[in-house]
């Protein structure tokens, strides 16, 4: 139903097989004088891989997620995405790497005073798609999740999980190559999560690569996929 | 590229009527520190008006002794027409004189009767140009006048100009403090109330950074929204102003001479409405676009 991904690779490189996505190179992220957040991280992930970052809040989950779409910059260490080095980018490309990701939040971060259409319509506009495009694909994305017969519907109408869900149809508006959600089921309840979990390994089977922090270890450990431990700011280990 | 353009202000349109009460309420903010100045402005431009009348209306008289000859008379025009300070000059004969004299004792004419000849010089009026209406120069003027031949007196509201340049220029350091003051607490109130509006919207800019929008895309509605605010406080305030002067002034003008000149000469230039308006513009405008910035930092 969905258009097939964007080829974002050469030839030459999907000839190589394997090739990462993400690559974080000794990063190391510290707030202030002495508060580390993260401490040499080294994480490698491959086109196509979903990947679980879990750990309890304050082990710097977030900031490896803040760190990719370039909302921070580490303290030091070399970040590239898609091939492209966020650590040395321009400012004035950070909204083009951005257009390449998908994000979602715990707190799912809908425009309250607009429809579910319209928060949509709103990255179909920044990211420059033709409006009639822009409508089609949106109308796509909420079938995909279940929400079709709610797009008139402004978000606090809805339960938490369907406002979750929109959150996540928004982030695919642009067909990122990478979805990042933070935290995307921290405000449901347990079958209102499976259910956003469920949706989120759904697109993931369709190709995207997916990065999910959560602070849910029976969660992540049901999805079954990679799974990264965190403990104050260091990967401490790695499952499978 | 031309399309997005036209999308800004359409943009910024919607945003207005979409933040809805929120939206009245500080263009009704800044509609109100408008008005404080509006209302300063026309007194000032009231008071300046009725000052240059008074300028206007100012005359110095130069006397003439009864035994001036014609030849003197004429050569002494001259000379008075030469001098700098002097705008025109009227001649009034003794006759004139004394026809004004009888009218201004209108009823009491009786007075007269005893005077045989007429005791009144004639003489010269002389409207002075303003600029050479200070204590200093008049005094040097009238020094001047006095010592040309056939002039017998000169006089002028020598005390009362005195008086009345003091208390102009107290005016006018007053009016400049006060102005400034209200400038400022006007400007900085339009753009708290601006920025106030842009903070309700943090997650709205959040979002779309989030999304990969470009700064200027972010913040051009912004822009326009805060001169859209601006420049409309400053119309409704204007508005305002008229509605009240049309409703008011037949009561002033009976009531005040002081504001029945303001009801003649009308309100506000449209120039200074095209100022205060522009300066709303211009303030909104920089209210928002100090606001968004602080949540742009990528």
């Amino acid at each position: 139903m969905l258009p097939p991904p964007r080829r974002i690779h050469s030839k030459k490189e999907v000839n190589q097989g394997c090739f990462a996505m993400i690559q974080m190179y000794h990063v190391y992220k510290t707030y202030g004088k002495d508060l580390e957040a993260l401490v040499d991280v080294n994480l490698h992930i491959h086109k196509g891989e979903c990947v679980f970052l879990a750990g309890s809040s304050g082990a710097g989950k977030s900031t490896i997620l803040r760190l990719i779409f370039r909302d921070e910059l580490p303290t030091s260490g070399q970040i590239l995405v898609n091939g492209r080095n966020v650590v040395r980018m321009k400012l004035r490309a950070v909204p083009h790497l951005r257009r390449t990701l998908g994000i979602v939040f715990q707190d799912f971060k809908l425009l309250r005073d607009r429809t579910v259409e319209e928060n949509l319509a709103l990255v179909a506009r920044i990211v420059g798609m033709p409006n009639p495009e822009g409508r089609q694909r949106a109308a796509q994305l909420l079938t995909l999740v279940g929400l079709s017969h709610k797009a008139r519907m402004l978000p606090y109408k809805l339960s938490g999980g369907e406002q979750q869900r929109v959150a996540i149809a928004r982030a695919l508006m642009n067909d990122p190559v990478v979805l990042l959600a933070d935290e995307p089921t921290g405000n449901l309840d347990a079958e209102l999560a499976a259910d956003v979990i469920r949706l989120i390994l759904d697109i993931n089977a369709r190709g995207t690569t997916v990065l999910v922090a959560t602070h849910d270890l029976k969660l992540a450990e049901e999805a079954g996929r990679r799974t990264v431990f965190l403990k104050k700011g260091r990967i401490v280990e790695e499952w499978p | 590229m031309l399309k997005k353009l036209k999308q800004i202000p359409a943009d910024a349109v919607v945003n207005l009527i979409r933040s809805g009460w929120g939206g009245l309420a500080s263009i009704a903010t800044i509609g109100v520190s408008f008005l404080i100045i509006g209302i300063f402005l026309i007194l000032v431009l009231q008071f300046n008006a009725l000052v240059a009348e008074w300028r206007e209306q100012f005359q110095l008289s130069v006397f003439l002794e009864d035994k001036i000859t014609p030849k003197q008379l004429e050569i002494l025009e001259k000379r008075i027409q030469n001098e700098a300070a002097v705008k025109s000059v009227t001649f009034i004969t003794k006759e004139q004189a004394l026809a004004t004299f009888r009218r201004e004792l209108k009823g009491q004419e009786s007075l007269l009767e005893g005077l045989g000849d007429n005791p009144l010089p004639a003489s010269f009026q002389l409207k002075i140009r303003e600029g050479s209406q200070s204590p200093a120069a008049l005094e040097r003027l009238s020094v001047f006048l006095r010592r040309l031949e056939g002039v017998e007196d000169i006089q002028y509201g020598h005390e009362w100009i005195e008086r009345m340049s003091s208390a102009a220029r107290v005016t006018k350091l007053l009016g400049l403090i006060i102005g400034s003051v209200l400038t400022l607490g006007s400007a900085l109130i339009v753009s708290n109330t601006i920025r106030l509006a842009v903070y309700t919207r943090a997650a709205e800019i959040e979002i779309m950074r989030f999304v990969g929008a470009t700064k200027a895309y972010i913040r051009a509605p912004f822009l326009v929204e805060g001169m859209l605010q601006g420049s409309l406080g400053a119309l409704l305030a204007m508005g305002l102003l008229f509605a009240a002067y049309r409703f008011i002034a037949p009561t002033f003008k009976l009531a005040s001479p002081l504001l029945s000149t303001a009801a003649d000469r009308g309100l506000l230039e449209p120039s200074m409405i095209a100022a205060l308006v522009g300066g709303g513009a211009a303030i909104g405008a920089l209210g928002s676009s100090l606001a968004v910035s602080r949540f742009l930092k990528t």
